[in-house]
């Protein structure tokens, strides 16, 4: 592609502007993720208060959309109650 | 004793092999029924491909025992390990042909004026002010590299194919787009354009 032939959209411009408005110092990348994501579906499902350590995975999951992609498919095998 | 009350770390390492097969066969079968639920509806995934997902998933949960900390059901963990094999092979083969020299030209055109339109975010002197800002900070102060992967994201490309093109790891590749995004960040703050002010704007 050449430059301008796909120009960024609104959406995509305010994608990036809004992931700098989440960016902290510390997160969790993607593993740490994955290693905490089911204490944090448990807690959400539960409506359960979570921790400092668990609230990172929620800070993870509006930074990455291919992670929230996979909680919101971990969501819907927990709601069907076959674990 | 009911499935809801196996230990399942002690049962997939027990050195009774009937026991142990007993339960990973049984786990096998969580995963399976997991996944049929969660990919549900999706046209690109047959009966033969949640069948692969489910035997390369409990390969990863079996090979992951040590981890798994008890923080949470044990099945609801190896339930998200099984999710994030079978997304992740999803995602691969729908980006499989795009090559590194493709995502490096389309990131190095990330800079270009004709990229990024001044007025993309609203023709008010705040937000074009700030698009400014930020086409500025992504010429100067990000790598080829960085580009590329912020490019690729928002392409919707997966994070493992963007790492794997840019031939590093996904630690190593989360790290290079967190530096990123700090740079930026940074970059808004000095010319004055604060986190509160970005939040405010988009509502967040």
């Amino acid at each position: 592609m050449k430059p301008g032939e796909q120009r960024l959209t609104r959406e995509q411009v305010g994608g990036i502007v809004k992931m700098l408005g989440l960016t902290t110092e510390r997160e969790f990348d993607c593993g740490e993720c994955l290693q905490h994501v089911s204490e944090f579906a448990e807690a959400q499902l539960a409506a359960r208060p979570v921790g400092e350590v668990i609230a990172k995975v929620e800070q993870h999951l509006a930074l990455c959309p291919e992670c929230r992609e996979e909680y919101e498919a971990l969501r819907k095998i927990l709601a069907a109650k076959i674990l | 004793m009911t499935e809801s009350e196996i230990n399942w770390p002690a049962a997939l390492r027990a050195t009774d092999s009937g026991e142990q097969a007993a339960a990973v066969a049984a786990l096998r079968e969580r995963l399976h029924n997991g996944l049929r639920i969660a990919l549900n509806g999706r046209g690109d995934v047959g009966e033969a491909h949640l069948e692969d997902f489910a035997q390369e998933s409990l390969l990863r949960v079996l090979d992951r025992l040590d981890q798994f900390q008890g923080r949470s059901k044990f099945t609801t963990w190896a339930q998200a390990i099984a999710l994030n094999v079978a997304f992740t092979e999803l995602r691969r083969k729908r980006w499989q042909d795009v090559s590194l020299e493709a995502l490096l030209a389309e990131g190095g055109g990330l800079a270009e004026p004709a990229m990024i339109a001044d007025d993309v975010l609203g023709a008010d002197e705040d937000r074009v002010r700030l698009v400014t800002v930020l086409r500025l900070a992504i010429e100067n102060d990000l790598t080829p590299k960085q580009r590329a992967a912020i490019l690729g994201e928002l392409r919707e490309m997966p994070f493992d194919q963007i790492v794997e093109l840019l031939g590093t790891s996904r630690s190593a590749g989360y790290k290079m787009l967190h530096d990123a995004r700090r740079a930026l960040k940074q970059r808004l703050q000095e010319a004055g354009i604060t986190g509160a002010d970005i939040q405010n704007a988009f509502n967040l």
